[in-house]
């Protein structure tokens, strides 16, 4: 890796500046920006839309021509062919070909890259796999859902083993399972070694990989940092333990008391990503016998092959990653095999309850829990579960419809 | 694609069906002629419809639909990437035309066995059509000081006409000159000469192709020509063995072409040959014999498979610069733009002529600065009337590889090349992202 340049990308006071024909109207959509992402980090440029992150990652990528300054990535113009060659790229929508299907799609991007033969075909086979795409691989793109066309997307930023990932909202239009995997994903790739600029307004996402962000507003940072200095409360402590008694707590609360500090007892919140998963997770494993296939592209087809995936490229790539891929799945399992405490289960169906329609959660426990054979039904309630958390329903629904049509396929 | 499709298809349905439905001019000959014309314009028209479309289409669409960013962040120069498009262009050109015109000559080969045309009409295809022939024009007479000798007449007798310009006179004084030269009133003679002829078949025939004007239109509009052609040089005495002498009396329709079959032998051993003309007094008029196309000498130089095959490279010479025409207008306009601005030059070098003839007369106006500008853009349109493949294999006309070769520099080399130079130019510092803010 080069590591000569201590940036992988670094920007000198770059500003784009539109105007119309007759140089009226100027807007600053970046300006007088100084990025720095080092190497080996994620790095989340953040802010409200129009605040500039894409435009300044198009200029990143010679899509667009600074009005001033100068961007370096990977030490180098990122138009020079020996550079991009080491950047992946995903920009905010998939634009893919409609009429190539999604193998012949990786295949293409591939073949840009001039990768020997047998090389891409089985990056493009793990790839495959790993956005979980496989069932649907000779399928044309066009027909692809947007939440697919984004698995597409990222399988070809991948295809190159970059050095530098730049991500335009690589999580929007993807279901919440899509998201963790992405997420899990990018966590991952930062372990081997590679650098990834993301850029989201997704603050949850952000905040859950990034080591450090930028805020952009008006196309310059408005605060820049590592995310745990960022928010972390300096005169707050938490302490998170195992249910107690009462008594072990009124215990604690004396000792607290005795420094004259406020006191709160509640059990924990689990995240609702995480509660969704492990709903679907059920819902799929209580479904496999009845439909008799790997239905879904959800996390356990996604698992299943994310071993393959990694044994795979670290053949082809990394050499020394000998047991990453172990801690891979150990970093996945607390997400989804988490002791069922029955407490905080129930602690969150009532609060479900009170925040949307009251029927709905206790429903989807139900398939899971006495395996009705009627899989539709289940998805059809872990959907309507969504929508009601999730405003990204439209793209779930449409999800939903694919993956029934794959049993038949 | 569903385009392309739509076109393939009334290709391959309309070829063949044309092939049954043309009759021409009733002989075997016309029909084949006349299928000639029409099967390639139309697999011209299409072809170049096509090609404007895909070229301009795959760059421009690309652009549009932005699938061109996650494409040119990839390791590949932007140069790379035009190629690309004009090479994929030019490939479906290719796989097009070469099945498209097996079809076109299949079908050609196909009618006369399918024919109760008679010997003699068969004898006369052989020679008429399915041949290449080498044609020899007789050199343009140099009028050059004869229209500065009657300038300078016509100005001291004050009878140039007033307001017009000295450029402008001399152009229609050389024409009139010109016409004087090939002009035969009735009862006299003209000849034409011609050396250098090689005969490579003392079997063949030679073809004498004339056309004839006239001053008045005789009645009936045909002349009455007594025509003489061998080695004339002997005349009035004919030695031996100096090649025949052959003479024909002929009445032919005024206003179209016509051909005078001649054996070979009337070329003499040195390949001399002459041709003479009478204008027989019953026609009352002057004939006159077009500049350029009046006449001209006709022999058998080559096969015509071969010269079908010369004919499909010019068309696919044609596409190629089709192709570089719709990258060009796709590298800096938007798809139905682009595709404006090709089929406006498809047009103009489809019709060529006039147009560019038109834009020539401005020019003595407006002097240097039209030079460098219109005219530079008009040398970059290519002359697709003047290279049109019916123009050759109709009257079995000879595609000289020397004449295949200047097309290659010329439209490939130079017209192509520069084009595309231009759109490399215009998309290497082009913002290919579109401004969202």
């Amino acid at each position: 890796m080069n590591q000569n340049n201590e940036y992988a990308v670094e920007t000198f006071s770059l500003s784009k500046v539109f105007a119309d024909l007759w140089g009226r109207n100027r807007v600053y959509a970046v300006n007088e920006l100084n990025l720095r992402v080092r190497y080996n980090e994620v790095f989340g440029l953040l802010g409200p839309n129009g605040s500039g992150k894409t435009t300044t990652i198009k200029v990143l990528l010679g899509l667009l021509h600074p009005t001033k300054g100068r961007a370096l990535v990977l030490g180098g113009d990122a138009t020079d062919p020996k550079i991009s060659a080491r950047i992946g790229f995903l920009p905010e929508e998939s634009y893919l070909y409609r009429y190539l299907t999604a193998r012949e799609t990786l295949d293409f991007y591939g073949r840009l890259f001039s990768l020997p033969n047998q090389v891409r075909k089985a990056r493009i086979e793990a790839l495959l796999d790993m956005v979980g795409l496989k069932a649907v691989a000779n399928r044309q793109v066009g027909t692809f859902s947007k939440g697919m066309a984004r698995r597409i997307g990222l399988a070809q930023a991948l295809i190159n083993d970059p050095d530098l990932l730049i991500l335009d909202e690589p999580t929007t239009g993807l279901d919440p399972i899509g998201t963790r995997q992405i997420k899990d994903l990018i966590l991952e790739l930062v372990k081997r070694g590679k650098t990834v600029l993301l850029c989201s307004h997704l603050l949850a996402d952000v905040e859950d990989i990034c080591d450090r962000i930028s805020i952009l507003y008006g196309g310059n940072i408005q605060a820049e940092g590592q995310v745990k200095q960022l928010l972390q409360q300096s005169n707050r402590t938490q302490i998170t333990s195992g249910a107690l008694s009462d008594r072990t707590i009124e215990n604690i609360r004396k000792l607290i008391e005795a420094e004259h500090a406020d006191f709160e007892v509640t059990s924990p919140m689990e995240k609702l990503e995480t509660f969704f998963i492990r709903t679907v997770t059920e819902a799929q494993a209580s479904a496999v016998p009845t439909s008799g296939a790997v239905s879904t592209t959800m996390i356990g087809d996604f698992l299943a092959a994310e071993a393959a995936q990694k044994s795979i490229l670290d053949k082809l790539v990394t050499a020394e990653v000998s047991d990453k891929p172990k801690a891979a799945i150990e970093t996945q399992k607390p997400a989804e095999t988490k002791t069922p405490a029955v407490e905080p289960d129930k602690e969150l169906l009532s609060k479900l309850t009170s925040a949307a329609e009251p029927s709905e959660p206790v429903k989807t426990s139900e398939p899971a829990e006495t395996k009705t054979p009627d899989t539709q039904k289940v998805r059809d309630e872990v959907l309507e579960q969504l929508k009601g958390s999730e405003d990204k329903a439209e793209e779930q629904d449409r999800a939903n419809t694919d993956e029934g049509e794959k049993p038949d396929a | 694609m569903k385009i392309a499709a739509a076109f393939i298809l009334l290709l391959i349905i309309l070829i063949p069906v044309m092939g049954l439905g043309v009759t021409g001019d009733g002989t075997i000959k016309g029909k084949l002629q006349s299928f000639v014309t029409y099967s390639l314009a139309l697999l011209s028209l299409l072809l170049s419809l096509l090609t404007v479309i895909a070229a301009a289409y795959s760059l421009a669409d690309d652009i549009k639909q932005r699938r061109i960013y996650m494409v040119l962040t990839k390791p590949i120069r932007r140069s790379e990437l035009l190629a690309g498009k004009l090479l994929g262009v030019i490939l479906l050109d290719l796989l097009l035309l070469v099945p498209l015109s097996a079809i076109i000559y299949g079908v050609i080969n196909y009618i006369p066995t399918h024919n109760d045309a008679t010997a003699q009409q068969m004898q006369a295809l052989e020679n008429e059509f399915f041949t290449a022939r080498a044609n020899i024009k007789p050199p343009e007479p140099d009028v050059k000081a004869e229209v500065l000798r009657l300038y300078e007449r016509l100005k001291q007798e004050r009878q140039l006409p007033e307001g017009s310009k000295y450029r402008e006179i001399i152009k229609y004084l050389t024409q009139l000159v010109k016409y004087q030269k090939r002009a035969v009133g009735a009862g006299s003679e003209m000849r034409w000469q011609f050396d250098n002829i090689r005969i490579t078949d003392p079997n063949q025939s030679l073809f004498i192709r004339y056309k004839y004007d006239v001053s008045v239109n005789p009645p009936d509009l045909n002349i009455n020509g007594g025509w003489m052609v061998g080695d004339l040089r002997q005349l009035p005495a004919i030695p031996q063995g100096r090649g025949s002498i052959y003479i024909f009396e002929r009445k032919d329709m005024i206003r179209t072409f016509h051909e005078l079959e001649v054996p070979a032998n009337a070329v003499a051993s040195d390949g001399h040959l002459e041709v003479a003309f009478l204008n027989l007094p019953m026609n009352n008029t002057v004939v006159i014999f077009p500049p350029d196309e009046g006449l001209e000498l006709l022999y058998k130089a080559e096969s015509y498979t071969l010269n079908f095959i010369k004919a499909v490279i010019m068309l696919f010479l044609r596409l190629v610069f089709l192709a570089c025409i719709g990258i060009f207008a796709a590298s800096f306009l938007s798809f139905p733009v682009a595709l404006l601005l090709c089929l406006a030059v498809l047009s103009v070098a489809t019709v060529g002529g006039f147009i560019l003839e038109s834009f020539d007369y401005l020019s003595s106006e407006v002097g240097t600065i039209y030079t460098f500008t219109v005219g530079v853009v008009i040398q970059m349109i290519p002359r697709f009337d003047r290279y049109n493949p019916s123009v050759y294999l109709v009257p079995a006309r000879l595609i000289s590889w020397s004449m295949l070769a200047k097309l290659v520099a010329m439209f490939v080399c130079l017209q192509s090349f520069v084009i595309f130079l231009f759109s490399f130019l215009i998309f290497k510092f082009k913002e290919i992202a579109r401004i969202t803010i």
